[in-house]
């Protein structure tokens, strides 16, 4: 089992083909591709950015105030996707929100749907792969410990390790 | 012993009284007073009792919910950011809508105003109250050029801004069967001058009166005297409350006097600021379509777009001074009597010392400027009846019409208007086209919904032609048959790779007679083209795009009607599905919206996407009640097959049935299906690009030949909308998956085009799925031993 998801993983990150560790230990981080795209791109990555600095603020403070942030992060990504339905990295912002309130559920679903989008613009780089494989395991941790989680979560470690490290995905970490 | 004797000497005192003889008249008057007292004591008992009631229905409406609040529905908000074509988004009609006032005279922008330059757009946003997601009240400057966007800035600052969302339009409301609005409002949130114009004009003792102000009721009835008619009311607030809230319109004595009666007991019960409060949210205040407008609340939106916290002395004034007769002297349709009014007002308040002089003479001086009204059109009003069904059942129709909650929907009013627009040009259009002999024909009913594949959001939903003649949503709740747009189901189901894919897209399908046998029928069924002629062996590529019959039917077979219904579910059809080997041909009668649901899971990548209409509800409070958060997709069918159904699809729109798409002028990534079912009864356009799935429906109610194939009906239809809301050039493209890959082929056989193949064109294939013949014939590299699908054929054709 463990073989067959260590296999899974190498294919879904592209690094079978293509050697181990082709970030170098990068990670994406949505500001740097800020200006990448059309005026809709531009705007919709913009509001991603916005729903990262919401959500980095809710780390910082407590209870109501908290909620709040969470809340403007959210409201922040489905803004984004209204402007650009195929914008992949408001999918993954969404996501890794989702799995930072413990919704794995809709962290799935988000994640496969980030995936297909990466993957249509032919932007699944490894800097992008390391991010789809961290969430997806961290969507199986939060589901419970499981072996196919930590063999995901270690893999995304290896690859970014200053990122990945800890097991999770900050907001700040993304932005 | 001499308690003993007093009583004794009280027995002897009584003893020697004697009864004396009575008169008759005295007897009467006895008679008379005792049946007086009981009279007296019945009636003193009536109207007490009457008066209980009287308190008890006060005490009842005034302590239970006081006024029913429509609950509004508001739309996604308009995000611009510098590149938006701002005409296309509309701008100004944003403006105009959200109830801006154009300041053409420069100076500072208050809150909601502003004012157009050349090539300059200068606006004070005002702060959208969200418990999730509010905006801050901001002045911006756009500058415009070209007809986009170019820059947007923080007009104190100079800051650049680089998204800007604009709040949600308020599209309609959950009206009761009174069909009344009102925005509550605190009496806190009233300016004084608002009060005091209202007082000064209806009722100037307000303060100090009971409920009824007899000063004012004799001089009323003297001045009535002398003018011979009724000229003057003497009615206070407190009446004019208790007439609105508790009493019908009937002009009797009776009324009158429990008007009277009612008002003191309600100045009795409540205070002064409760009862003002509570008529401030009741007055009726005019009409918006058939919309009763009460309230200052309300009003204060309707004529000023503005908050009534907003309000100036003079709009104050005017709002006052319509209260006795809103429509007679409407703001909107008769200025000039308004103001004169207005300035009546004004001067009575100049006269009983609530303003002084200089606040007077400004006033007057101050032009009327109103806000254009939007009307409620009803185009939302089939999006709205969606909407309550997707509510959860604790949302009746009471709740809706009644508690004022706000609840915020995914409608795209731009994308709805233009859905609305080209349904109705579309289907005038084509009944401009019949002859004389059909024009008695019920009207030709139509339906077009727009969705966005990737979260289900619905931009637009237009459910008919006419809400008011008819509220049956077609694009729920019709069920129709869906004829050729189900064709493409057939094709996923052949080329999914679970257990192999049954063809790929080089491959042939016999386009030749055909006899399928029938359990329920002793003739076979002999299915045939549009029009009745057979093309022998076509390429699966051509018969999607050419949209042939027997090619699907055949295909069907092959894969097994089953399998067809089975990938149709996964897609997002929930209609049942007989399991016949016409389904193939879409003999099964499908909703809209489940089409467009699956199509948007093509358009997706394979993935699934759910219905969403709204996205939260807000109580009257502020506080947020229900959520409904983006809820992504779900894997439904292969994403590989799905992008070989897309790219199939986009060949419909580049070359087959639905060519006059690009005839039209529409560029970039879109693909689409026509449906025509038999006899033309019912015309279908699906057609997508990366971001938008729309799908058109025309026909009859009772099902009756239109006269058109839908590439005359339905396509135009679409094609309008969609250029008007993307424009001719549609940007994005569709997610390509990987285990793709593209190989060039022999279109003729299907075989692999090497060097030397007089003809080549490029094919997807799922990887390891490419043809293993080549062209020219002698290059084989991979033969397997196998005939090929296109040699079988020919070797059968030519008998060998």
């Amino acid at each position: 089992m463990g073989l067959v998801t260590l296999v899974s993983i190498f294919t879904y990150s592209g690094c079978l083909t293509q050697g181990i560790d082709h970030t170098g230990g990068r990670a994406l981080r949505v500001s740097d591709v800020a200006e990448r795209g059309d005026a809709a791109r531009r705007a919709s990555v913009r509001l991603v950015i916005q729903g990262l600095e919401a959500d980095t603020a809710a780390d910082l403070y407590l209870g109501m105030d908290s909620e709040t942030e969470l809340r403007r992060a959210q409201g922040s990504y489905e803004r984004a996707i209204q402007v650009d339905p195929t914008n992949p990295y408001a999918y993954l912002a969404l996501a890794r929100h989702h799995l930072d309130g413990g919704d794995a559920t809709q962290a799935v679903n988000l994640i496969d749907q980030s995936a297909a989008l990466f993957e249509a613009e032919g932007l699944r780089s490894p800097e992008v792969n390391v991010h789809l494989i961290g969430l997806r395991g961290w969507s199986f941790e939060s589901r419970g410990p499981s072996g196919e989680g930590k063999i995901y979560l270690s893999r995304a470690a290896t690859l970014a390790p200053n990122v990945w490290g800890d097991g999770s995905l900050s907001a700040e970490e993304l932005r | 012993m001499a308690r003993r004797k007093a009583a004794s000497r009280k027995r002897a005192t009584s003893a020697r009284r004697k009864p004396t003889p009575r008169s008759g008249g005295q007897w009467l008057l006895r008679g008379l007073g005792g049946v007086g007292a009981a009279i007296g004591f019945a009636l003193g008992l009536a109207l007490a009792s009457w008066i209980l009631e009287i308190d008890r229905v006060v005490e009842l409406r005034f302590e239970g919910r006081r006024f029913s609040v429509p609950s509004r529905v508001y739309s996604a908000p308009l995000i611009v950011y510098p590149g938006t074509d701002w005409q296309r988004v509309d701008l100004s009609g944003w403006l105009l809508r959200l109830g801006y006032r154009e300041q053409p005279d420069g100076g500072s922008l208050q809150p909601g105003g502003y004012e157009w330059h050349p090539g300059r757009l200068r606006v004070h946003l005002r702060a959208f109250d969200h418990p999730l997601r509010p905006e801050p009240a901001r002045e911006l400057t756009f500058r415009l050029a070209g007809g986009l966007i170019k820059e947007i800035e923080e007009a104190r600052t100079g800051a650049s801004v680089e998204v800007v969302v604009l709040e949600p339009e308020p599209i309609s409301a959950f009206l009761g069967e009174n069909r009344e609005q009102r925005e509550l409002i605190k009496i806190e949130a009233v300016p004084p001058h608002l009060v005091g114009a209202i007082y000064a004009v209806e009722d100037k003792r307000f303060e100090d009166h009971y409920g009824i102000d007899l000063r004012r009721v004799v001089g009323a009835l003297l001045a009535n005297i002398k003018a011979g008619h009724v000229e003057q009311g003497a009615s206070t607030l407190t009446q004019q409350l208790v007439k609105n809230f508790f009493l019908t319109p009937e002009r009797t004595l009776r009324r009158k006097l429990r008007e009277a009666v009612m008002a003191l007991v309600v100045e009795a019960r409540y205070s002064k600021k409760e009862i003002l409060e509570a008529y401030l949210n009741e007055i009726y205040l005019g009409q918006r379509g058939s919309t009763q407008v009460h309230g200052v609340g309300e009003a204060a939106r309707l004529y000023f777009g503005k908050s009534v916290a907003a309000l100036s002395l003079a709009e104050s004034a005017l709002i006052a001074a319509i209260i006795q007769s809103p429509n007679r002297i409407s703001p909107h349709r008769q200025s000039e009597r308004a103001i004169k009014r207005r300035n009546l007002v004004l001067d009575l308040m100049l006269e009983q010392n609530r303003i002084d002089s200089a606040a007077h003479e400004s006033a007057r001086r101050e032009t009327l400027r109103l806000a254009a009204v939007s009307r409620d059109t009803g185009e939302a009003r089939y999006f709205l009846d969606a909407l309550s069904q997707q509510l959860p059942d604790v949302y009746d129709a009471e709740v809706l019409s009644s508690q004022g909650l706000r609840i915020y929907s995914t409608l795209d009013p731009r994308v709805q208007r233009s859905a609305a627009r080209a349904l109705k040009a579309g289907l005038e259009r084509i009944e401009s086209q019949w002859s004389g002999s059909r024009k008695d024909a019920p009207p030709l009913q139509g339906c077009l919904l727009a969705m966005r594949p990737q979260t289900g959001e619905i931009l637009a939903l237009v459910g008919g032609r006419d809400y008011g003649a008819s509220q049956w949503n077609r694009c729920v709740h019709a069920r129709r048959q869906v004829g050729s747009v189900f064709k493409p189901f057939v094709y996923v189901a052949a080329l999914e790779p679970g257990g192999g894919p049954v063809v790929t897209l080089a491959d042939f399908l016999d386009d030749a007679p055909l006899e399928i046998e029938r359990s329920d029928n002793p003739e076979p069924w002999r299915p045939e083209n549009y029009d009745h002629k057979f093309r022998g062996p076509v390429s699966v590529r051509e018969a999607l795009e050419r949209s042939l019959n027997v090619p699907a039917v055949r295909l069907g077979q092959r894969v097994g009607i089953a399998r067809v219904a089975s990938v149709a579910h996964a897609l997002g059809i929930t209609s049942p599905l007989p399991l016949v080997p016409s389904l193939a041909l879409g003999t099964a009668e499908v909703a809209p919206l489940e089409i467009a649901r699956a199509y948007a899971t093509l358009a997706n990548g394979g993935r699934r996407p759910t219905p969403r209409m709204f996205v939260d509800v807000v109580e009257a409070g502020g506080m947020a009640k229900e959520n409904r958060p983006l809820q992504g997709s779900v894997p439904a069918i292969d994403p590989a097959a799905a992008y070989l159904a897309v790219s199939l699809l986009e060949g419909v729109v580049d070359r087959g049935t639905a060519a006059r798409v690009r005839a039209q002028g529409m560029r970039g990534p879109i693909a689409g299906k026509t449906g025509t079912t038999d006899d033309e009864f019912d015309l279908w356009f699906v057609g997508f690009t990366p971001e938008l799935v729309a799908v058109v429906w025309v026909g009859f109610d009772d099902p009756a030949p239109v006269g058109l194939p839908s590439s005359r009906g339905a396509l135009p239809i679409w094609t309008d909308f969609i250029s008007d809301v993307l424009g001719q050039n549609v940007r994005g493209r569709f997610p390509r998956p990987a285990g793709l890959e593209q190989i060039a082929i022999d279109p003729e056989s299907g075989a692999r085009a090497l060097a030397g193949c007089p003809r080549s064109r490029t094919e997807w294939f799922l990887e390891g799925t490419g043809p293993t013949t080549t062209c020219p014939v002698e290059a084989v590299a991979e033969d397997d031993g196998q005939p090929g699908f296109f040699r079988r054929t020919f070797r059968r054709l030519l008998g060998r």
